[in-house]
C-alpha cells in the first residue's frame, strides 16, 4: 500500500470511529465534553510517558482514557454543586488538567521529546511512518491498527447497546425505570469517547478529533428525524469530509488536519443553509409561505361570508382587504393552483373544494384537532403544526 | 380489607428540597386493584410524592415498598407517565418509536424489539387514538397528543402499577373520556392505577379510591367514604361544596 492510500484509510477509520460516539454526544448536548476530554488527557499521556519512556506504549492510551473519564467526573461534580452551569464547569476543568500536562512537559523538557503543538494539531502525513512490526513483518501503520481496533469495539457496542443508548439519551427517567442504568450507559459512552479521542489524537491531533466527533453529527441532525439515519449520515459526512480534506490539502499543499477541519465546517454550513426542513433557507421560505397562507385563509373566509358581487371583485382585494398588489396576486395564484376558487369576469367564487377547505381549516383553528386535515398538510405549511 | 394485597406502602416519608420539607411524614397504603386519585392544591407535593415512590427523588426519611419490596427490585412492575415529560423533544424519534421504548424493559439488555413489540405498540397507539400520527416526529405533536403517546408507552410496559401525573392536563373532553376508559380497563384487569387529578367534580365518577394531600396526608380511602366537604376543606383551606353522588 502506498502512503497516500494509507493516510486516507486511517482518516476513514478515524472518521467513522469519531462519528458514532459523536452522534450521542450531540444528542446529549455534550459536544463541549469532547473538547474537554481531548485537552485534559494530556497529563495522562505525559505521566504514562514518564513511566514507560515509550510513546507507543498502550499504557499511555489507558492512562489518557482514565484522565478523560476523570474529566467527566470532575465536570459533573462541579456542576452538581449547582453553583455553575455545565459549560462553566467544563471551562474550569479542562484548562486546569491541560496546564498540568503542559507544566509537566515544560519541567522535563530536556529529556522528553513531546511537544504541545504536535499533540494539539497532530500530523496525519506522518502516521504511515509509524509502522507496526510483528515478528519482523511490517503489517501496516500502527495507528491504523489502533483505530481499527477501537472502531471494531465501538461498532460492536453500538449494535449491542443501540436501544439502551437510545432510551437513556431520550429519557433517562424511563431508562432507569426499565432497568437500564443511565449512569452506567453515560460512563460507558464517556469511556468510549475518551478512548476514541486518545486513539485518534495521536494520528490526527486534538482539534480534528473534536471536529470529526461533532461536525458530522451536527450536520446529520439537521437532515433527519430518525436516529439510525442520523448515525449513517454522520458516518458518510465524516468519511467524505476527511477524504475531501485530504485531497484539498494535497492540492493546496496545506496541513491535512486543517483542511479536513475546514471541509467539515463547510459541509455543516452548506447543510445548515440548505437542509430541506431545518435549514435556514427552508425555515425562511416556510415562514413566508405561512404568511401567504394565512392571507389565503382570510380571503377564503371573506368569500365564504360574502355573496355580494361587490365584495367578490378581484380589485376589491387590493382596496378593501388592504393588500398590496403583489400580495393579492400571490394569494390568488395559490388559491387557483389548489382549485379553491374560480375567477370569471374578475369575479371570484369559492369552488366546492374551496368551501370544504375553508370549513375544515376553520374547524381546525377552533378545535386544534388535526385528524381531518392530514391531507392538507402536504400542500400547506400552515397545517403542519 | 386486611385480606387485600397492598400494592404500594409508604412509611413515614419526609421529602425536602434544599432542606425545606415539602412532604411531611406521609403514611400511605394503596390496595391492589384500585383506581386512585391524588388531589391537593398546586405545590401540595403530589408530583414529589410520586417521584419519591419511584426513587427519582431521595427522601430524607421514611421508606417505600412496592408489593413489599423496595422499588429498585420492582421496577418492572411499575409504569410512570410524568406531568411534563422531561424528555428531549427534539430527539430524532417518532411517536411509534417512543411507544416501542416501553417494551424495552421486558426485553432486557441487548435484545432488540421485533414484530411482537411493534404490534403491541401499534395497538397501544390505536387505543389512545394516535395511530394516524405514528410516524410523526414527537416535537411536531400537540401537547395533548404528546401526553397520549406517553400514555401509550406506559400501556405497552404491561406493568402492575401505573402512576400518572395529571394525564388529563391539556387534553380535550373526548380524549379525557377515552383515557379514563383505558384506566378503568386497567383496573378491571387487576392493575393498580394512581392518578394526580385536579378536577374535583369528576373524582367520584372516575375513581374508587382517593388520597388528599397537602404537605401532609389529610386522608386516604374509598371515594364513597372519605370524599366529602370536610376533607376537601382541610386540603384546600376553603369551604368546598362538591356534590358527591352516592
Ligand atoms: N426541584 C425543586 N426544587 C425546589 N423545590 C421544588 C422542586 N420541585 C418542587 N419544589 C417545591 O416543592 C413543592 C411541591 O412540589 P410538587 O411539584 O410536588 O407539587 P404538586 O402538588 O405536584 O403541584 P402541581 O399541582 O402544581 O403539579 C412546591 O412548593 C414546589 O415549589
Ligand atoms: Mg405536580
Amino acid at each position: 500500500m502506498d502512503a497516500q492510500l494509507e493516510i486516507q484509510l486511517i482518516a476513514t477509520v478515524v472518521a467513522i470511529a469519531c462519528a458514532i460516539p459523536g452522534v450521542f454526544l450531540v444528542l446529549r448536548k455534550m459536544a463541549l465534553i469532547s473538547d474537554a476530554i481531548s485537552h485534559s488527557i494530556l497529563p495522562g499521556i505525559v505521566i504514562g510517558f514518564f513511566i514507560t519512556e515509550d510513546l507507543n506504549s498502550p499504557l499511555l492510551i489507558l492512562l489518557a482514557a482514565v484522565t478523560g473519564v476523570i474529566t467527566v467526573v470532575l465536570v459533573e461534580a462541579i456542576q452538581k454543586t449547582g453553583l455553575v452551569k455545565e459549560d462553566t464547569a467544563i471551562g474550569l476543568v479542562f484548562p486546569a488538567l491541560f496546564s498540568i500536562g503542559v507544566i509537566l512537559i515544560a519541567k522535563n523538557a530536556n529529556d522528553v521529546h513531546l511537544d504541545v503543538d504536535a499533540v494539539l494539531l497532530g500530523e496525519l502525513a506522518f502516521a504511515p511512518f509509524d509502522r507496526l512490526i510483528i515478528s519482523g513483518i511490517d503489517v501496516g501503520p500502527k495507528s491504523l491498527w489502533v483505530m481499527g481496533g477501537i472502531l471494531l469495539a465501538t461498532v460492536g457496542m453500538l449494535f449491542a447497546f443501540f436501544k439502551e443508548l437510545k432510551v437513556s439519551t431520550f429519557d433517562a427517567g424511563l431508562s432507569a425505570a426499565l432497568g437500564f442504568s443511565p449512569v452506567v450507559l453515560h460512563y460507558g459512552l464517556m469511556t468510549v469517547s475518551s478512548v476514541t479521542v486518545v486513539g485518534a489524537f495521536e494520528a490526527v491531533g486534538a482539534v480534528l478529533v473534536v471536529a470529526l466527533m461533532i461536525a458530522p453529527a451536527a450536520t446529520a441532525y439537521l437532515l433527519t428525524s430518525d436516529l439510525k439515519k442520523m448515525l449513517v449520515l454522520s458516518v458518510i459526512f465524516g468519511v467524505t469530509s476527511a477524504i475531501a480534506g485530504y485531497w484539498m490539502a494535497h492540492f493546496l499543499d496545506a496541513s491535512i488536519s486543517g483542511s479536513m477541519t475546514t471541509v467539515l465546517g463547510l459541509v455543516f454550513l452548506t447543510v445548515y443553509l440548505f437542509a430541506p426542513s431545518k435549514g435556514l433557507i427552508a425555515v425562511m421560505y416556510r415562514q413566508k409561505q405561512q404568511r401567504t397562507e394565512v392571507s389565503l385563509l382570510t380571503f377564503l373566509l371573506h368569500l365564504n361570508n360574502h355573496d355580494e358581487e361587490s365584495e367578490r371583485r378581484v380589485q376589491h382585494l387590493n382596496e378593501h382587504i388592504n393588500w398590496q398588489k403583489v400580495r393579492s396576486k400571490t394569494v390568488l395564484d395559490l388559491a387557483q393552483k389548489n382549485n379553491l376558487i374560480a375567477i370569471e369576469n374578475d369575479l371570484v367564487t369559492l369552488t366546492s373544494k374551496g368551501k370544504e377547505f375553508t370549513d375544515l381549516a376553520l374547524e381546525y383553528i377552533i378545535t386544534n384537532k388535526d385528524e381531518k386535515i392530514e391531507h392538507m398538510k402536504d400542500d400547506f405549511f400552515l397545517f403542519r403544526g | 380489607m386486611s385480606k387485600e394485597k397492598i400494592a404500594i406502602r409508604v412509611d413515614d416519608l419526609t421529602v425536602a428540597y434544599n432542606y425545606k420539607p415539602v412532604l411531611w411524614d406521609i403514611d400511605l397504603e394503596v390496595p391492589e386493584g384500585v383506581l386512585m386519585a391524588i388531589v391537593g392544591p398546586n405545590g401540595a407535593g403530589k408530583s414529589t410524592l410520586i417521584k419519591s415512590i419511584l426513587g427519582i427523588i431521595d427522601p430524607i426519611a421514611g421508606s417505600v415498598a412496592i408489593y413489599g419490596k423496595p422499588y429498585e427490585k420492582q421496577r418492572k412492575l411499575v409504569a410512570y407517565v410524568p406531568q411534563k415529560g422531561s424528555v428531549d423533544w427534539d430527539f430524532p424519534t417518532t411517536a411509534l418509536d417512543v411507544v416501542m421504548m416501553g417494551t424495552y424493559g421486558m426485553l432486557g439488555w441487548i435484545k432488540r424489539p421485533g414484530t411482537k413489540e411493534k404490534k403491541a405498540s401499534l395497538e397501544a397507539l390505536e387505543k389512545v387514538g394516535m395511530l394516524p400520527f405514528k410516524n410523526r416526529q414527537i416535537s411536531q405533536l400537540s401537547g395533548g397528543q404528546q401526553q397520549r403517546v406517553f400514555l401509550a408507552r406506559a400501556l405497552v410496559q404491561d406493568a402492575s402499577i401505573y402512576f400518572m401525573d395529571e394525564p388529563f392536563q391539556g387534553v380535550d373532553a373526548t380524549t379525557e373520556i377515552a383515557i379514563i376508559n383505558i384506566l378503568k380497563e386497567l383496573r378491571k384487569a387487576g392493575k393498580t392505577v394512581v392518578v394526580v387529578h385536579h378536577d374535583l367534580q369528576t373524582v367520584p365518577e372516575y375513581f374508587d379510591w382517593v388520597t388528599f394531600l397537602n404537605v401532609k396526608k389529610i386522608a386516604t380511602g374509598p371515594v364513597r367514604d372519605i370524599f366529602n366537604d370536610d376533607n376537601l376543606t382541610k386540603t384546600y383551606g376553603i369551604n368546598y361544596k362538591v356534590a358527591v353522588n352516592k
